[in-house]
């Protein structure tokens, strides 16, 4: 086991070297890329990088450029978790064998995916990998949408967000159903560590991906990833967006240890209405209207309850 | 870069990152990389740029956060010193402006074209409403 | 960790299955990622059981889907080391998106495809539509006659897949239950000749070689995905035969079994012939000599090595017959067959001038019975004599109902 990279501060965190390049072709703003230099840089082990089809992967190898400074892999749109976990097993195989080139490092095995990929077409790989505990961590990047392909609602898109395949219109008020909850579903594979974070919380985001290399066996970390394109923000306030998630908790920071004890990380001192979260982005603008106004309460509701569902799981330590 | 022909690059459609090899990545600063003409660290995005963030270290208390929410590793840090922004990979998104904690502000945004010690010389004064 | 040693009799008896899990585990694969599929199944369990009783070193995955393997499969590959799976049918068309990624990203994985039918209607028994589906898939494909060929095939494979002027996977094809399941004497090299031949794993642009760090899996766009896939199509055409050719050679010198890209049987003096796959070959060779004690000088063509095709061998191999019935056994839906165009195609521009015709045949594992070639071989000799194909160019043999022909 390697030495845990000690950051106390962000003035140390700062003294990390960049393993993620710019002049990838990321939009300005997007919070992935902001997500990966937080993860990549919790560690200073090697690491096998894998991206599912989405943003993160057709912006970041494009050929005939990378911006990945750690061996990196993309199948498709559905696999990048059996990708690193297939990466995980010869590395399994060849350390067994004696045939490492370098036996002495401590690689870390990340699979990167949008929530597309890991809520729907990837759903049953991400499972599997869980399944047969792979010593890999999978991180969905949280943006609600189909991003990359512009903008189709996916099994994360929220009720009342406008999707370009569940769109607000003069009788609809766009998407009719709710978020599914991976995070739960994940840790119900009794994984070692599963967790919600935020890249606003980059020291609760250094901590969780540090627990999360530390265990043996597979993890899953959802990330929010505030899309300026698809949220329709203005790329300057994606810190502003992740604040607002946050501090709404809408995207509660907690985490689930070996499937079962649930610990919140982060208790805002002043929460945030819903309505302001909501009112921050164009996709929830037809929100506003008076007929749908209804639908602003029921998910101030929805929060609350959710958000009392964790503290009373968090205190019966189940 | 030029585009190769079929028969010019590696099999596979395979990117390597550095030329020749490298000891301990995670320890080696930007600098002191070999990155190879395939690392996007070689190309440039300022074209996408119709504004720019001016640095006015003068204000500038290194809180690094600018630094930590940099979505194009664009702000330049070392030893925990802000010491510059990498203007062939900042896409002008205002992000590190927003951030920036200072007041005044260490960072602004201006347009693309503007001469920064003109700006830096003119740098607004402390906000004593915000303070 | 260790792992034990198998003695081996000089002959054993095995089936295809057994065949192919003995000659994964004498190749010391680094990683098998698997999923269980009638009639490839034996080979994941051997391996299983294999692995159970000590006889495995390397990483055993059994995952939830065909398209976990073969994507596990990718990923074991790109980090450096000796690769497998096995599957068939309905399990290779779900990992078929994978099995171009394999190959376009110049990944060498050895796969055991046990021919099976593809649904609707759902059908467990052997035919050639799974072989046929991914033809185009840029993998090396060869094809096994009989188990001891399955064993032979899986350790020249890997020799060939694996070599860096290759780097481009291969398939092993045998026919579902007929090959996969009927056991026959084989005579396997011990665990040590075999591992000496297949040799240990060469890396190459391998991800977990920490300071070299590679990007696989790009994107391209119109720039410069004509170029990749040029590349691939180059290295298929002028660098997989040679090498098939060499490796066919020195198997020769170790074992004495012969192997060339086309398998020809009397055909140094054949007016006639059939070209086919599988155990048909050699149902057809049986029949053809006994039709040449008919006085109809009948041969027998197979193809060893399917793809890269072998244009210019087949050519050679049908120089001056007269008649050629080629066999697929894989419904084309709506055209006149693989095996029909690809020999029409490597004889177009050449001298041989022979009455060509095509059969489709043994559907869902339908057995192609003797009878069926001794008719077929005499309307081929019908149509030497009348100097022209005197049937349809196309016929389904061995269904049910009015007669079927096409063309």
């Amino acid at each position: 086991m390697s030495e845990m990279k000690k950051i106390k501060n962000l003035k140390e965190f700062s003294t990390s070297a960049d393993r993620f390049e710019g002049a990838n072709l990321l939009c300005p703003g997007c919070a992935h890329s902001i997500i990966v230099r937080e993860v990549l840089n919790a560690t200073n082990d090697d690491m096998v990088l894998s991206a599912s089809t989405g943003c993160l992967e057709v912006c970041t190898a494009v050929y005939p450029y990378t911006s990945w400074d750690a061996s990196w892999i993309h199948i498709g749109f559905e696999n990048s978790s059996t990708a690193v976990a297939g990466a995980e097993s010869m590395y399994k195989a060849l350390k067994k064998k004696g045939r490492l080139k370098q036996p002495d490092r401590n690689p870390k095995f990340v699979s990167f995916a949008g929530d597309g990929a890991s809520y729907d077409i990837g759903f049953q790989w991400i499972s599997g990998c869980m399944e047969r505990g792979h010593n890999i961590m999978h991180i969905v990047l949280d943006n609600e949408v189909y991003a990359n392909t512009g903008g189709q609602r996916s099994s994360s898109t929220p009720i009342g967000s406008s999707a370009t395949t569940s769109p607000a219109g003069k009788v609809s008020y766009g998407e009719k159903k709710n978020k599914k909850d991976m995070m739960t579903i994940m840790a119900a594979h009794g994984i070692p560590y599963a967790a919600q974070v935020s890249p606003n919380k980059w020291k609760d985001m250094v901590k969780k991906i540090q627990h999360g290399f530390a265990v043996e066996g597979p993890v899953f970390i959802n990330a929010v990833s505030p899309c300026t394109t698809e949220w329709k923000f203005d790329p300057k306030d994606t810190m502003h967006l992740a604040d607002l998630a946050t501090d709404s908790l809408v995207f509660p920071l907690y985490e689930i240890i070996d499937g079962r004890e649930l610990n919140i990380t982060y208790r805002p001192k002043n929460v945030v209405p819903v309505e302001e979260y909501l009112a921050a982005q164009g996709r929830f603008k037809h929100l506003f209207k008076d007929e749908y106004k209804y639908l602003i309460k029921e998910w101030q509701e929805r929060v609350d309850a959710n958000w009392a569902y964790l503290q009373r799981r968090e205190e019966a330590r189940v | 870069m030029a585009k190769k022909g079929w028969d010019e690059f590696e099999i596979g459609a395979m990117l390597r990152t550095f030329n020749g090899k490298i000891d301990d990545i995670a320890g080696t600063r930007q600098e002191n990389r070999d990155y190879s003409e395939n690392s996007s660290y070689t190309a440039s995005v300022a074209d996408w740029r119709l504004i720019k963030p001016v640095f006015n270290k003068d204000y500038c208390i290194d809180c690094q956060f600018c630094w930590v929410y940099c979505p194009d590793v664009s702000i330049i840090s070392r030893d925990q010193k802000l010491i510059g922004i990498d203007m062939d990979h900042c896409k002008g998104c205002g992000i590190c402006v927003e951030v920036c904690p200072t007041n005044p502000k260490s960072l602004l945004m201006f347009p693309e074209q503007a001469d920064e010690e003109t700006e830096i010389a003119s740098w607004p004064k402390k906000d004593e409403k915000e303070a | 960790m260790a792992f034990d040693k198998m003695e081996l009799r000089e002959i054993e008896v095995w089936d295809g299955n057994f065949a192919a899990a003995q000659a994964l585990r004498q190749a010391q694969v680094d990683v098998v990622a698997a999923y269980p599929i009638t009639p490839s199944t034996p080979i994941v369990e051997g391996y299983a059981q294999f692995t159970a009783d000590g006889y495995v070193e390397g990483e055993f995955v059994m995952v939830e889907s065909e398209h976990a393997a073969m994507s596990a499969c990718i990923g074991a590959a790109a980090a450096g080391g000796r690769v497998a799976t096995a599957t068939s049918s309905q399990g290779l068309a779900l990992m078929s998106e994978t099995l171009y990624q394999a190959s376009g990203m110049r990944l060498p994985v050895v796969l055991n495809l046990v021919n099976r039918a593809l649904a609707a209607p759902l059908n467990v028994n052997g035919d050639h539509s799974d072989m046929y589906m991914i033809r185009d898939s840029g993998w090396v494909q060869f094809d096994a006659f009989c188990p001891q060929e399955v064993y032979d095939l899986n350790l020249i494979a890997f020799r060939v897949s694996e070599d860096h002027g290759v780097r481009l996977p291969a398939i092993v094809n045998q026919d579902g239950f007929m090959t996969s399941h009927t056991a026959q004497g084989v005579k396997p090299l011990s665990d040590d000749a075999a591992y000496a031949f297949v040799g240990q794993y060469k890396p190459m642009n391998d991800m977990l070689d920490f300071e070299h760090p590679v990007t696989h899996g790009v994107q391209t766009e119109e720039d410069w995905h004509f170029e990749h896939k040029a590349r691939q199509h180059n290295d298929l055409m002028t660098k997989v035969m040679p090498k098939i050719e060499s490796v066919f050679a020195e198997f020769a010198q170790l074992t004495g079994r012969k192997y060339t890209p086309v398998e020809k049987y009397d055909m140094d003096d054949a007016d006639v012939c059939v070209v086919c796959l599988g155990t048909s070959v050699e149902t057809a060779r049986e029949v053809a000599k006994e039709m040449r004690a008919q006085g109809i000088k009948a041969g027998v063509v197979g193809l060893r090595v399917i793809r890269p095709f072998p244009f210019f061998q087949i050519a050679d191999a049908l120089k001056g017959v007269k008649a050629i019935a080629t066999l697929d056994r894989s419904s084309p839906n709506g055209a006149a067959g693989m095996l029909f165009n690809e020999v029409a195609g490597a004889l177009f521009n050449t001298d041989t001038k022979a009455l060509l015709s095509g059969y489709i045949y043994g559907l869902g594992g339908r057995d192609l019975t003797k009878a069926h070639l001794v008719a077929l071989f005499k309307e081929l000799q019908a149509n030497v004599d009348a100097g022209k194909v005197t049937t349809q160019l196309q016929q389904f043999i061995g269904v049910r109902g009015p007669k079927l022909a096409f063309l």
